[in-house]
């Protein structure tokens, strides 16, 4: 066993601190809760150049054909300085079902553009009922002509208002499963979107779907079998999440813990206090514990091994141990973070939207529960 | 970055696994539970000084004294295994005395102790606790006068688990009494059978004993003094970042068994994992065993490259004994009234095995430091807080 980066891994971590810490910083982050498209195209362009949106792309494709712990560590440092923007939902929920179910000509009509950065890309999954099941998917996929039509309405779709092309969820038959995944343009004539205003200001949208002609050959994979690859997907996603989760807790708790050593109370620095110092343990635990839950599912992932029981057991972990590690720091933190202006009150909002992202802990211990066979 | 064994790691884990399975008896697991999984009982001493033929009883010895030269991280994958099956894991001369003896002994007592530890064929007893000196060990009064060629001793030790069954005593004592605190404090080897100990029995709340241990002039040769003289407290202090783990093996197994009881045990017409409740309690046990095993091997990592864990070993045993402590407690829940059935009682569910280490997990959190100790620790090495 070996807990350790490459140096491939540490040649990433060290570029990504170096650009996002002068690049992406807490001023541009709360401007980008404001701002309408929730990201900068200069910032978006410098990331395209450090190659970031191909790293995981295959090299047949214009990318640098990296693994998922190559991600993990870049995800960690965007994690870390709270990256706004269409990174995650372009390269992970957009790009990974292309690549681990696209056709050739699918691939090769998109990945490229994605790995240059020059297309911006979602996944349109989730309906009303706010769940992750199968038959939470009503939209539907109606044959027609050469196509098909969709008609429907999306919730909480990352990104979509920026997004140039969506992974599309809908429903293809009668059975619980007979889902398909489809590609549509994000221009299509009859698609509507609305963005919904969001605790942590993140672009999270509803995408209304008014018969809307898709080619037929937009399908990824076959009909009627989207479900065993969004189950995939969504796996994957939620450790890729779990990534920018361990770095949004490590940066958390580098805002807290020189302010027990500087903020003096009772003529005494607060860290010398017993309380302070077990909260502080405590959060130190959870960050280094969600970290090994991390690198432990992305590597699984990496090295083409059953990932699933992991990764679930990986999401649910790091949900619970990053809202609980910053809730700590609060309490460390006294009134201060109360305030807007304190940073940490960014990773407060975070943590809760990623938890809430794929699946909270709740889903997840379900999803582990079936894995052991209980 | 890799989460797997390597091959050769694997294949000794596969023989321990295989030796165990041949060789374990009923009778063997009785009587390691009976003395709190304490190595020293008679058939223990069998089974070990067979297993430890092999040299895992101390693979990442060097060759010369009777180890394999093996990883930690080897080391510990054993130590899980004792652990997960119940084996007498807690070895005082193999696994604590033995890397100090090595780190900081003369070479006259390596020779005269080594081997026979790595062999198996002599058990140390913990002699650190006074009714005074609990978590504040610095405070330990049992008197070592010296007498030329022997110290002659006097004083009182508590809680020392081992005492009964094990050969010698690792025992720390004050051998300047001027001195204040951890400075006057010295190391050393002590013959259990020496005339004026006398051990007491202290039965605990998980049925097994610890003891007290009274010493009235007791006679100790120069020779058994470990390192230097007043050098006691900080070979104490270093020996706790050696190879200090704490496997989460015997309630693992403990889960294991509570996930068999819930899929097989009917209630209400359908089994008890069919319930939502278990489910979810179940699965987060399972996802908080996967990270204490991280932890857990994540130790031996820091050791494989050759550095000192810091503030980690700390963290792994907080995490994984209060882990204990959650299984048991939720053992306890999904087994509801049958829960509180001792062995042997009619309708006991897991013949009492929940109850009994939901006692026995009481001292989890207190014993080795407690965990109050440890957030300490933690916090003052780890994370640089200061002192006052």
């Amino acid at each position: 066993m070996n807990f350790d980066f490459n140096e491939d891994q540490n040649i990433i971590k060290e570029a990504a601190q170096k650009f996002l810490s002068k690049e992406c910083t807490s001023d541009l982050v709360r401007a980008m809760v404001e701002d309408e498209k929730g990201y900068t195209p200069e910032l978006w362009q410098g990331m395209a150049e450090l190659g970031w949106m191909g790293l995981l792309v295959p090299e047949e494709y214009d990318g640098f054909g990296g693994n998922f712990v190559d991600l993990m560590v870049l995800l960690g440092e965007m994690g870390y300085s709270a990256l706004p923007g269409p990174f995650f939902s372009t390269v992970i929920l957009g790009g990974l079902p292309l690549q681990e179910a696209g056709s050739d000509a699918q691939k090769a009509d998109i990945l490229p553009g994605l790995a240059s950065g020059e297309r911006i890309m979602t996944l349109a999954w989730i309906e009303e009922d706010g769940l992750f099941t199968p038959e939470a998917v009503k939209l539907s996929a109606a044959p027609e002509g050469e196509g098909y039509v969709l008609s429907g309405t999306k919730l909480f779709v990352p990104n979509a208002n920026v997004a140039d092309t969506m992974v599309c969820v809908a429903r293809t038959g009668e059975g619980e499963t007979d889902l398909s995944l489809f590609i549509a343009d994000a221009m299509s004539t009859g698609l509507n979107i609305t963005p919904l205003i969001t605790m942590a200001g993140d672009k999270q949208c509803e995408v209304k779907f008014d018969k809307v002609m898709v080619p037929k050959n937009s399908i990824i994979g076959e009909l009627n079998q989207g479900w065993p690859i969004l189950k995939r997907i969504q796996l994957m996603a939620a450790v890729a999440k779990c990534a920018e989760m361990m770095g949004g807790a490590r940066k958390a708790f580098e805002l807290v813990l020189p302010w027990t050593k500087e903020r003096v109370q009772f003529d005494r620095p607060i860290g010398s206090f017993q309380a302070i110092q077990h909260h502080c343990a405590n959060m130190f635990t959870y960050l280094d514990t969600l970290t090994y839950m991390t690198y432990k599912a992305s590597w699984l992932i990496a090295a083409g091994k059953p990932f699933e029981k992991e990764a679930s057991m990986c999401k649910a972990y790091v949900s619970d141990s990053y809202r609980k590690l910053v809730a700590l720091g609060h309490q460390v933190m006294g009134g201060i973070a109360f305030m807007e202006e304190h940073d940490l009150g960014i990773y407060f909002k975070r943590a809760k939207a990623a938890e809430l992202f794929l699946g909270d802990a709740d889903f997840h211990r379900e999803m582990v529960a079936q894995e052991m066979r209980l | 970055m890799d989460f797997e064994f390597s091959p050769e790691e694997q294949k000794v884990i596969d023989d321990v696994r295989a030796f165990i399975k041949a060789e374990v008896t009923p009778e063997l697991l009785e009587e390691s539970l009976a003395i709190g999984y304490c190595y020293g009982g008679k058939l223990g001493r069998q089974f070990f000084q067979k297993f430890a033929t092999n040299g895992w009883l101390v693979p990442n010895w060097p060759e010369e004294y009777g180890g394999l030269g093996a990883s930690a991280m080897l080391t510990f994958a054993i130590r899980e295994e004792i652990a997960y099956n119940r084996l007498p894991g807690a070895f005082v001369a193999a696994h604590m005395a033995g890397p100090t003896i090595m780190h900081v002994g003369s070479e006259e007592m390596k020779k005269e102790w080594l081997l026979p530890i790595a062999r198996g064929e002599v058990e140390f007893a913990l002699g650190y606790t006074e009714p005074q000196a609990g978590s504040d060990l610095s405070n330990v009064q049992l008197k070592a006068m010296d007498k030329g060629d022997h110290f002659l001793l006097n004083g009182q030790k508590t809680f020392n688990t081992h005492s009964h069954v094990a050969d010698y005593h690792w025992l720390i004592c004050r051998t300047d009494p001027e001195s204040k605190k951890h400075r006057g404090m010295s190391m050393m080897i002590v013959n259990l059978k020496s005339p004026g100990i006398t051990i007491r029995p202290m039965i605990t709340l998980a049925g097994w004993q610890t003891n007290e241990v009274y010493y009235d002039d007791v006679t100790v040769p120069k020779k058994n003094l470990v390192g230097e003289q007043n050098r006691g407290f900080y070979y104490l202090m270093a020996a706790l970042d050696y190879e200090r783990m704490f496997p989460g093996g015997s309630y693992r197994r403990l889960f294991d068994d509570i996930v068999e009881y819930a899929r097989k045990t009917i209630v209400g017409g359908k089994p008890l994992s069919k319930n939502p409740l278990v489910r979810q309690k179940l699965a987060q046990l399972a996802i908080d065993i996967e990270t204490s095993t991280l932890l857990f091997y994540s130790l031996a990592g820091i050791l494989d490259k050759g550095e000192i864990p810091n503030y980690q070993t700390s963290m792994q045993k907080i995490f994984t004994t209060e882990l204990g402590q959650r299984i048991t407690e939720t053992g306890m829940e999904v087994l509801g009234l049958y829960s509180q059935l001792k062995k042997g009682s009619k309708w006991a569910a897991l013949a009492g095995k929940v109850e009994h280490y939901h006692r026995w997990s009481i001292v989890e959190t207190i014993y080795a430091g407690t965990n109050e100790v440890q957030r300490n620790i933690i916090a003052h090495r780890g994370l640089g807080l200061p002192a006052r």
